[in-house]
C-alpha cells in the first residue's frame, strides 16, 4: 500500500472530522445546558451558508475585493445574522416549551428545521448555489520522482485551525469566565441556578447564540471548501455532526471535536480502503458499538441515577 | 388596556423579523450576484408586526382569561374517569361509516385514506414504544422497512402471499426489535434515540446497497393481494384467475384498493382495541410506570429488561405489519420511502395526538395525512406550513390534541 | 370512551368529506386535460421546471393552432418530488380526481416505474420525456412510451467514447446509488466488459453529501485515466471539483443527468468543468423545425435546455395521436403510436413495440471552461 495514499486519506479524514466537530459543538453545547437535541442546528448551518454567499456577493458587488478584509467582513456579518437566527429559534420554538415533556422541544425542533428548509427553498430557489473561490492554493509534499504526493489546501488548513481554536475558545469561556460559570450552574440544576440569581433564560439564549456563531464559521469555511451548497445540506451534515457529538460524549466540548475526528477518520479510511458504499453503515455501526460498550461516549460523564 | 406594552413588543418582533428576512428573502442569489427584492422582507416583517400587535391586544382583552381556561380544561393533562359502559354502538357505527367510505369516495381519496390508516397503524405501534414505555425511538421506520421488504422479498424468494406475509413480517420485525432492543436497553433517553436513529439508517443503507438481493435503489415489485386464488389485477400475474374474468364483469382497478382498505381498517380496529386492553393489563401498567420512574419500578421488582423488550418487540411488530400494507398498496417498494424523515413524521403524529393516547394518535394520523393532501394544492408551501403547525401545536398544546383519559378503579378495602 | 372524543372523530370525518367534495371533478366539454408530473420541489426541481416549461409552451402553440380537433388542451401540473410514494399518490390523483386523458412524465425513473403501473391499469397513455431507465418500457405495459433514449444505449455510447475516442485504459465507474445513476453506471460497465476492458473501480457515493475526497483519493490510487459517473449534477459537480483540487486531471464522463447550468454552479465555477463529457440526445435547439420554438422560449427569457424540448415533443406526439385517432383511449392511442410516425420539433419520431424510440442518437458533449457545452469530436 502506498504511504502517500494512506497519508492523504488521513488528511481527508481529519478535515472532514474538523467540519463535523465545528458543527457538533453546537449540538453538544445546547444538549449540555438543556438536555435536549436541537435538531434544527443543521439548518442553522445551512442558513449560514446562504448568508455567507449573499454577503460575499453583496460586498464584492459593492467593490470590496481585498481578500483578507473581505473574508473578515463576511465572517462578522454571517456570524451576526446566523446568531440572530439561532436566538430567534430558541425564543420562538424552545423557550415556551421549557417545562413541557421531553419530547415536545424535539418535535418543535423538527418543525423548525422543516420551516427553515422550506423558507430558504421558497425564497432562494431549489437550485444548487455556488460560491466563488476566495482562498486558493495548497501545500504539497511530493515523492522524489513527483509521481505521488500528499496535499492539503489552504482552506482545509484554515478549517482545521479554526476548529481547534474555536473549540479552545469556547472551552475557555466555559471554564474561566463568569458566563461559563453561569452556564455550568444552569446545566447542573436550572432551578437552583435561578434561586441563586442567574437569569437562566439569558444563559440559554447565549448558548444558542454561541452555537449558531460556530455554525456560521463552519457555514462560511465549509462552503468555501466545497464551492457549492443547496437548501438540503443541513440535514446530512447535521445527522453526522450529531452522531459525532454523541460519539464523543454529548455535553463535552473536547468530546465533540474528538467524536468528529473519529467519525471523519472512520468514514474516510473505510471509504478509501474498504468500500464507499458501506461507509455510513460502518460509521453508524461504530457509533452503536461505542455506545453499547461505553454508554456515555468517549469523554462524556456517565449519567448518575438520582433517586 | 396597555397599548404601550403591546406596541413595544410588536415593534421589537417586527424589527427582529425585518433583520431575519432581509438577507434571505430580500437578497436572492443569482449566480455570484444578488438580486434585490426589497418589498418581500417589508411585507413579511409587517405581517409579524401586525400579528404580534394583535396577539398582545387579544391577550389583554377582558374575555381572554375565560377562553384560556376553557381551552386548558379541554386539553391539558390527563383525567381519571369512571368508564361509562363501553359505547359499543358508537364504535360500531364509526366502523360502519369508515367501512362504507370507499364506495362513496373516489380511488384517489381511497388511496389517501389507505396511507392515512397505515400511518395510524404505525402511530399506534410507535405509541407503545415512545408513548407508553417512554423509549424515544428515532429509527422506527426500520421496522416499517423490514415489514415492507419482508413481504417483497418473501414473495420473490419464498412465494409468500399477502395473507401469510402479515404474521410473518410482524414476527420478523419483532425479532429485529428484540435484537436491537437487547443491547441498547442499558442506555437512556437521548443515547437510545441516536442509536435507534443509526439503526434505522443502517437498515435503509443495507437495503439500498445490497443490489443483488433487494434490487438496491430500483426497489422491488410487490404482488397484489389475492382472495381465495382470485387476483385483483387486470392480468393474472401469480397464476390465479383475475377476479373480473371469474365474475365476468368489467375490470375496476379500485377493487384492490377497497380490499386493502377494508383489511387495514379491520386490523386497525383490532389493534386499537388490543392496545387499549393492553394498557389496563399489568404489562401496560408496567410500561407506563417504567416511563415515569425506572428506579422505583426496579425497586418494586419489575423486570425492566423484559418489560422494555416486550414494548420494543410489540411496537416493531406493528411497524412490520404497517410495512406489509404499505408494500401491498404501493405495489412497489424502494429505500427512499424509509428515510429518517419518515420516522420523524410518525413521531410527530404521535406527539400531536398526545403521547400515550391511542385515540389521539389515530385522529392525528388521519388529520396530518389528509391535511398533507389538501395542502398539495399549495405544494410549494406545504413543507413550510407543516413545520409551522408542528411548532405551533407544541407551544399551544404540548400534550396533544386530546386529553389523556385513564381508567378509574375504585379504591378497594384495605387488607 | 365518552361522547366528546367520538365527536372529534366525527368532525374529522366530516372534514374529509368536505375536502373530498371540494376537489374539481372531471373535465368540461371541449377541453382535453393532460397531466404533467415531475419534480417541482426537491433537489430535482430544475428538471421538473424543464418538463413543465416545455409542455406549457407546446400546449400554448397547439391551442393557438386550433387544438386537438378544435378542443383545447388543458394541462394539470403536479409535483412528485421524485419520491415513489408521492408519485403513486399523484398518479391516483391525476387518474381519479383530475380525470386526465394522458400524462407527460414522470421524470425520475424511480417515480415513473410505479406511477405508470397505475396509468396502465386505468388505461391512460403515459409518455415520459426523461426517464431513461430500461425497466420503464420493459414491463409489458403497452400504454407506456418515452421520447428519450434508454440508459443501456446511453451507457453504451459513453463506454464506446471512453474507449475509442479518449483511449482510456483504466476506468473508474462511480454512481450515486439511485435508480437512474446506478442503472446508467451498470449499462456503461456492461458495454465496457463487452469491449474487453475491465473497470479499476466500481463504487457508489451517497447523495446529498459534499465530501468525496476519500473517494477521489481512492480513484487516484488506482491511477484511473477516466472516470465515468452515473448520477446527477449536484454530486457530479462536487466530485469533479474535488478531483481537480486533488490534482486528478482525468476526464469525467457522465450522462444526461448533468445537462443543466446547475452543474456549473455545483462545481463551484466554470473553470472546474473543463474536460467533462456527457452523453445526451442530439441538440434539438439546432434542428430546423425546433428553431422557431427555441426563439419563442428565449423571447420569454427562458433557455430551453435539457429536457424542455423533449417535453414539448412529448405533448406534440400525444396531440398527434389524439387528432389522428379521434379518441382518448389509451390502448387506441398506443396502437396508433406504435405504427405511425410523428413530426415533432425534434424531428420525426417513431416507436417500437416496447414504446421506446426506434432511433435514438446519443451524442457526446464536452463542457468547456466558460461554462458551456458543445458537441465533442
Amino acid at each position: 500500500m502506498n504511504g502517500y495514499i494512506v497519508a492523504q486519506q488521513v488528511i481527508n479524514g481529519l478535515v472532514l472530522g474538523a467540519i463535523y466537530g465545528l458543527i457538533a459543538v453546537g449540538y453538544t453545547m445546547v444538549y449540555g445546558i438543556m438536555g435536549m437535541i436541537n435538531f434544527a442546528h443543521g439548518e442553522i448551518y445551512m442558513v449560514s451558508a446562504y448568508l455567507a454567499a449573499i454577503f460575499l456577493a453583496l460586498l464584492t458587488g459593492a467593490g470590496l475585493h481585498a481578500p483578507p478584509i473581505l473574508l473578515v467582513a463576511i465572517l462578522l456579518l454571517t456570524i451576526l445574522f446566523t446568531a440572530l437566527y439561532g436566538w430567534s429559534v430558541e425564543r420562538v420554538a424552545y423557550r415556551p416549551l421549557r417545562d413541557a415533556s421531553r419530547l415536545a422541544p424535539l418535535i418543535s425542533a423538527i418543525g423548525i428545521s422543516l420551516v427553515l428548509q422550506n423558507y430558504v427553498r421558497i425564497s432562494q430557489g431549489a437550485r444548487n448555489q455556488g460560491i466563488p473561490t476566495l482562498i486558493e492554493g495548497h501545500l504539497r509534499w511530493a515523492s522524489a520522482d513527483g509521481s505521488a504526493f500528499v496535499q492539503v489546501t489552504h482552506v482545509q488548513i484554515l478549517i482545521m485551525v479554526v476548529a481547534v481554536l474555536g473549540m479552545g475558545a469556547l472551552a475557555w469561556v466555559m471554564r474561566f469566565t463568569s458566563l461559563g460559570r453561569a452556564c455550568r450552574a444552569t446545566q447542573q440544576d436550572r432551578i437552583m441556578a435561578e434561586l441563586l440569581g442567574i437569569n437562566t433564560d439569558h444563559v440559554i439564549s447565549t448558548v444558542f447564540v454561541m452555537g449558531a456563531a460556530m455554525a456560521a464559521v463552519a457555514g462560511l469555511l465549509v462552503t468555501l471548501n466545497y464551492g457549492s451548497f443547496d437548501f438540503f445540506i443541513g440535514f446530512v451534515i447535521g445527522i453526522k455532526a450529531f452522531t459525532a457529538a454523541v460519539l464523543g460524549g454529548i455535553g463535552s466540548l473536547p468530546g465533540a471535536m474528538l467524536g468528529g475526528v473519529v467519525l471523519g477518520l472512520c468514514e474516510s479510511l473505510f471509504s478509501g480502503f474498504v468500500n464507499t458504499d458501506y461507509k455510513d453503515v460502518f460509521a453508524f455501526g461504530i457509533l452503536i458499538l461505542v455506545l453499547v460498550l461505553r454508554p456515555s461516549g468517549f469523554l462524556g460523564h456517565p449519567e448518575v441515577e438520582k433517586v | 388596556m396597555n397599548f404601550r406594552e403591546a406596541w413595544r413588543v410588536a415593534v421589537q418582533w417586527g424589527g427582529v423579523a425585518l433583520l431575519l428576512f432581509t438577507p434571505l428573502s430580500g437578497l436572492v442569489l443569482d449566480g455570484y450576484r444578488v438580486v434585490f427584492f426589497w418589498q418581500r422582507p417589508l411585507w413579511l416583517a409587517g405581517g409579524v408586526f401586525l400579528g404580534a400587535l394583535l396577539t398582545m391586544m387579544l391577550l389583554q382583552a377582558s374575555r381572554t382569561p375565560r377562553m384560556q381556561r376553557f381551552f386548558t380544561r379541554m386539553s391539558s393533562g390527563s383525567v381519571v374517569e369512571r368508564q361509562s359502559a363501553l359505547p359499543v354502538w358508537q364504535g360500531l357505527l364509526l366502523f360502519a361509516v369508515a367501512a362504507g367510505l370507499p364506495w362513496w369516495m373516489g380511488h384517489y381519496w381511497l388511496n389517501v385514506m389507505i396511507l392515512a390508516l397505515i400511518y395510524a397503524l404505525l402511530g399506534l405501534g410507535i405509541n407503545i414504544v415512545v408513548g407508553l414505555a417512554g423509549l424515544l425511538d428515532l429509527g422506527y421506520v426500520a421496522f416499517y422497512a423490514v415489514g415492507a421488504y419482508g413481504y417483497a422479498l418473501g414473495s420473490q424468494y419464498l412465494g409468500l402471499g399477502f395473507w401469510s406475509a402479515i404474521p410473518f413480517c410482524a414476527l420478523l420485525a419483532a425479532t429485529f426489535g428484540a435484537l436491537l432492543g437487547f443491547p441498547v436497553l442499558r442506555m437512556r433517553g437521548d443515547y437510545l434515540a441516536i442509536v435507534t436513529l443509526g439503526f434505522g439508517e443502517i437498515i435503509r443503507l443495507v437495503l439500498n446497497n445490497a443490489t443483488e438481493i433487494t434490487g438496491g435503489p430500483n426497489g422491488l415489485s410487490v404482488p397484489a393481494p389475492t382472495i381465495l386464488g382470485l387476483e385483483l389485477t387486470r392480468v393474472a400475474k401469480q397464476g390465479g384467475t383475475p377476479w373480473h374474468e371469474f365474475f365476468k364483469v368489467a375490470y375496476d382497478p379500485s377493487v384492490r384498493s377497497i380490499l386493502i382498505y377494508l383489511v387495514l381498517l379491520v386490523f386497525l380496529a383490532m389493534l386499537y382495541f388490543f392496545v387499549g386492553r393492553l394498557q389496563r393489563m399489568p404489562i401496560g401498567r408496567a410500561w407506563e410506570a417504567l416511563r415515569e420512574d425506572e428506579i422505583a419500578c426496579r425497586a418494586l421488582g419489575i423486570n425492566h429488561v423484559t418489560v422494555k423488550l416486550s414494548a420494543f418487540a410489540m411496537g416493531a411488530a406493528v411497524g412490520g405489519m404497517g410495512g406489509v400494507f404499505f408494500a401491498a398498496s404501493q405495489g412497489f417498494v424502494n429505500p427512499t420511502s424509509f428515510t429518517f424523515f419518515e420516522s420523524a413524521l410518525i413521531l410527530a403524529m404521535v406527539v400531536l395526538g398526545g403521547l400515550g393516547s391511542n385515540g389521539g394518535v389515530v385522529v392525528a394520523a388521519l388529520t396530518i395525512n389528509i391535511l398533507h393532501e389538501v395542502l398539495r394544492e399549495f405544494s410549494d408551501y406545504r413543507g413550510l406550513v407543516f413545520g409551522l403547525i408542528m411548532v405551533i401545536m407544541m407551544i399551544w398544546r404540548p400534550r396533544g390534541l386530546l386529553r389523556i383519559r385513564r381508567p378509574f378503579f375504585p379504591v378497594g378495602k384495605a387488607l | 370512551m365518552s361522547g366528546r372524543r367520538w365527536s372529534v372523530v366525527a368532525a374529522i370525518l366530516v372534514a374529509c368529506g368536505v375536502v373530498i367534495s371540494a376537489v374539481p371533478a372531471g373535465s368540461a366539454g371541449g377541453v382535453v386535460r393532460i397531466g404533467v408530473a415531475g419534480p417541482l420541489t426537491g433537489s430535482y426541481a430544475a428538471f421538473g421546471e424543464q418538463l413543465w416549461r416545455g409542455a406549457e409552451q407546446a400546449a400554448k402553440d397547439i391551442n393557438a393552432a386550433g387544438g386537438i380537433d378544435g378542443r383545447m388542451i388543458e394541462l394539470v401540473k403536479t409535483d412528485d418530488a421524485c419520491e415513489p410514494k408521492q408519485a403513486v399518490n399523484v398518479a391516483h390523483r391525476l387518474v381519479d380526481a383530475e380525470k386526465v386523458k394522458a400524462v407527460i412524465g414522470h421524470f425520475c425513473s424511480s417515480s415513473t416505474i410505479p406511477a405508470t403501473e397505475i396509468y396502465a391499469e386505468a388505461g391512460i397513455l403515459a409518455m415520459t420525456p426523461g426517464s431513461t431507465n430500461p425497466k420503464v418500457t420493459e414491463r409489458n405495459l403497452p400504454t407506456v412510451f418515452r421520447t428519450c433514449g434508454r440508459d443501456d444505449q446511453q451507457g453504451g455510447a459513453g463506454a464506446e467514447y471512453v474507449v475509442q475516442k479518449l483511449k482510456a485504459k483504466r476506468i473508474a465507474i462511480i454512481h450515486d446509488k439511485d435508480t437512474y445513476g446506478q442503472g446508467l453506471a451498470d449499462a456503461m460497465r456492461a458495454r465496457l466488459h463487452a469491449l474487453g476492458l475491465k473497470e479499476v473501480l466500481y463504487e457508489g457515493l451517497t447523495r446529498g453529501e459534499k465530501d468525496f475526497n476519500a473517494l477521489v483519493t481512492k480513484i487516484k490510487s488506482q491511477t484511473a485515466d477516466a472516470v465515468y459517473f452515473g448520477g446527477l449534477h449536484a454530486e457530479a459537480g462536487v466530485l469533479v471539483r474535488q478531483m481537480r483540487e486533488q490534482g486528478l486531471q482525468a476526464p469525467l464522463i457522465s450522462g444526461d443527468g448533468i445537462v443543466s447550468q446547475e452543474f456549473v454552479a455545483s462545481a463551484g465555477g466554470p473553470r472546474f468543468v473543463e474536460n467533462v463529457y456527457m452523453t445526451f440526445g442530439r441538440d434539438a435547439r439546432k434542428i430546423y423545425t425546433g428553431r422557431k420554438v427555441v426563439e419563442s422560449f428565449r423571447k420569454a427569457g427562458y433557455e430551453p435546455e435539457g429536457y424542455t424540448l423533449y417535453s414539448y415533443a412529448t405533448l406534440q406526439s400525444i396531440a398527434a395521436a389524439m387528432t389522428a385517432t379521434r379518441s382518448e383511449q389509451g390502448d387506441l392511442l398506443a396502437q396508433w403510436l406504435h405504427s405511425n410516425k410523428v413530426d415533432t420539433i425534434m424531428g420525426s419520431k417513431a416507436w417500437d413495440a416496447k414504446g421506446d424510440l426506434q432511433v435514438t442518437d446519443y451524442v457526446m458533449y464536452r463542457w468547456s471552461s466558460d461554462g458551456t457545452y458543445q458537441e465533442a469530436e
